[in-house]
């Protein structure tokens, strides 16, 4: 029999989303509310705030009943995830650093890796392929000023 | 005969070598995008954002017309030829289309369905250039308060329309309508949840967080999912061919399927997807043997493709008319026409014809376009669909870094759509749809703009709402829907509409 759970990760968002409703009312009330014929910076997003909150707390109320709730990822999926995410966030750090050819290289080799694309052949091909059509595109078509980095 | 002038003279404007280039592009990327699976409509069109910013609003109009529109067409080869949906709006067609598939049928399915799309899109275009100029021309008499109500309205269907939870659906909205207030407020130029970050003042840019919700979320999304090879039907061109039952029994049903798609489009919501469904269901409803569906019936398979299609051009009508964008698409594309300072809405008729009488021509010619090119690279289009993932992604996921850096130049926005693509990936998983939050943002502006002007016109008594006949109609609708989904569940009814359009 599979085990029920009252709780989850999405209980927590729920959670997480209800406070933040209660935070767009309070700071918005620090904006200056106005009146209703004179409405100030603060009275619109008050009333997101105040649904918000208010849309959340149901849904957290909703969802409260135990139930079975499957895992988000098995562990290679979160392991995956995890990576992407790594690369995309390595990207934005070293593209001003390196210069967006070989970062654009680094990624792909790593993207396609890490998504087990077999051998070593394709993948650089795929990256060089990919960081000539940004180059084709971005740089020569469009004019884009993008980071050179060292090289530049 | 001034329409028929204006026409004219759309067809003369669209007949340039940049917009028929960019009327071919935007179709050809999009059947692509319709036949890959992982993007979407949504993704592409605001990834070609930048470049058509190099040209001007109607080209940039045409290309992601023509992006929306092959998208709908693409997908119904993965569903027929692989039994894979190439997106969310072409479901419906695995069921049937695939089935005569394993019949040896699906070169006749493919060509019905792409003259089908070819006719519905027409029927369309048609309902656009109808309803189009007569709504913009009643919309002249809207007022901040009608606006609102129009607001409120498509809201209440949006939230319920959108996902399977209706309170997901309204989270996402206030969620998206949140999202909008941050930066500086444009009436008063009082920074709001900036917290003293200069990157925040001009607010959080619509393109990055699209991109990062519909795009990254959906690559990791594929990324993290096992891979099964699926097997292709190859079809020859000499199987193309339909029989003289199959065209007969689908002429009525792409006739059907055009109209009902085209005032499904209307509504808002993940329109497109609805549109099958609704046209599935009603041609089961109506067939003589309904017992052939789900079983290689010609009539499921044509009508809702031709539904799908149809619902672009009934979209088209809020967005062009009212400035107001009911599905995500449709959001993306005001946002390109912002982007061209051009904001549509009723007085775009008056102000810029040529705007919408280019768009309307050009897309007489993307349709055309469309069928062309379609028949012929079957085959080519089925080879595609099976392109392993780990070939396609990386090279998507650096067109998205670099198409969102290229905009104004930023890293601050790259962030933005790092950090929107692992909630995007999260919201995905629990089931939270995208569609609405996207929309909050793209509308929250002009929804704050309708809500001050509003409270000041009325002096803050928002009672006197009850002097405006169409405000109250249309606060009347959006009760009486919210009434009905409370009351349905018990006299045995519900509404089964819905659908999360994938972007």
């Amino acid at each position: 029999m599979k085990k029920l759970k009252r709780f989850s990760p999405e209980t927590a968002v729920e959670c997480l989303l209800t406070f933040l409703g209660l935070v767009i009312m309070i700071v918005s009330l620090a904006y200056g509310f106005g009146t209703l014929r004179r409405p100030g910076p603060g009275l619109y997003p008050f009333f997101i705030g105040l649904f918000l909150s208010v849309f959340s707390a149901a849904l957290l109320v909703l969802n409260s009943k135990p139930k079975d709730r499957p895992a988000l990822f098995v562990l290679e999926g979160k392991k995956t995830f995890l990576l992407m995410m790594g690369v995309f966030c390595l990207w934005i750090l070293l593209m001003p650093l390196l210069g967006y050819v070989v970062v654009t290289l680094l990624a792909t080799y790593a993207f396609c890796k890490i998504m087990k694309l077999e051998g070593w052949g394709k993948p650089i091909s795929l990256s060089a392929g990919t960081a000539l059509f940004i180059y084709l595109l971005f740089d020569y078509w469009l004019y884009i000023d993008l980071p050179k980095g060292f090289w530049g | 005969m001034a329409g028929f002038d204006q026409l004219l003279n759309g067809f003369l404007n669209s007949l340039t070598v940049v917009n028929l280039t960019a009327c071919f592009i935007g179709a050809l990327v999009g059947t692509l995008v319709g036949v890959l699976p992982g993007l979407g409509p949504t993704v592409t069109m605001a990834l070609m954002l930048p470049f058509t910013l190099k040209y001007g609003p109607i080209t940039g109009l045409i290309m992601m017309t023509g992006v929306w529109y092959g998208a709908m067409y693409g997908g119904s080869t993965t569903s027929i030829l692989v039994n894979i949906p190439g997106e969310a709006a072409s479901v419906m067609t695995c069921l049937d289309g695939y089935q005569m598939s394993k019949k040896g049928r699906a070169g006749a399915a493919l060509a019905l369905v792409a003259a089908g799309s070819f006719i519905a899109g027409t029927i369309g275009i048609l309902g656009l250039q109808f309803f189009a100029p007569l709504l913009g021309n009643a919309a002249l008499s809207f007022g901040p308060p009608e606006y609102l109500a129009f607001m409120i309205f498509a809201f209440v269907l949006l939230s319920n329309l959108s996902g399977e939870v209706p309170l997901k659906g309204a989270l996402m909205l206030f969620l998206g309508l949140f999202v909008s207030v941050i930066g500086l407020n444009p009436l008063d130029s009082y920074p709001r949840f900036t917290f003293g970050w200069d990157e925040l003042m001009m607010g959080i840019d619509f393109l990055p967080i699209a991109m990062g919700l519909f795009g990254i979320s959906e690559i990791l999304n594929i990324a993290i999912e096992k891979y099964a090879p699926p097997e292709v039907r190859k079809v020859r061109l000499r199987e193309l061919y339909p029989t003289r039952e199959e065209t007969r029994r689908s002429v009525l049903p792409i006739f059907r399927g055009s109209i009902l798609g085209f005032f499904v489009g209307l509504l808002p919501g993940p329109c497109t997807v609805i549109s099958t469904f609704v046209s599935y269901a009603l041609e089961k409803r109506i067939s003589k043997n309904p017992q052939e569906f789900g079983t290689g019936a010609v009539e499921g398979v044509v009508a809702p493709e031709a539904a799908n299609n149809s619902a672009v051009m009934g979209a088209m009508v809020p967005l062009l008319t009212l400035g107001i964008p009911f599905a995500a698409p449709s959001a993306v594309m005001l946002a390109g026409l912002r982007m061209h300072n051009i904001e549509p809405g009723p007085t775009l008729f008056t102000t810029r014809p040529d705007i919408f009488w280019t768009f309307i021509a050009a897309m007489y010619l993307g349709n055309l376009m469309l069928l062309i090119l379609n028949l012929p690279l079957v085959s080519f289009f089925g080879k595609i669909a099976v392109i392993r993932p780990p070939i396609i992604l990386p090279a998507i996921s650096l067109i998205c870094l670099f198409g969102v850096y290229s905009v104004r130049n930023s890293i601050f926005d790259v962030w933005i759509m790092i950090v929107a693509g692992g909630i995007g990936f999260f919201l995905r998983r629990w089931k939270f749809p995208i569609a609405p939050l996207i929309i909050g943002i793209v509308l929250g502006p002009t929804t704050e703009n309708s809500v001050r002007q509003t409270l000041m016109m009325f002096r803050g008594n928002l009672l006197l709402i009850t002097g405006r006949p169409i405000a109250m109609v249309l606060l009347g609708l959006a009760a009486a829907f919210l009434v009905y989904k409370f009351v349905s569940p018990y006299f045995g009814k519900k509404i089964v509409l819905k659908g999360e359009e994938r972007g």
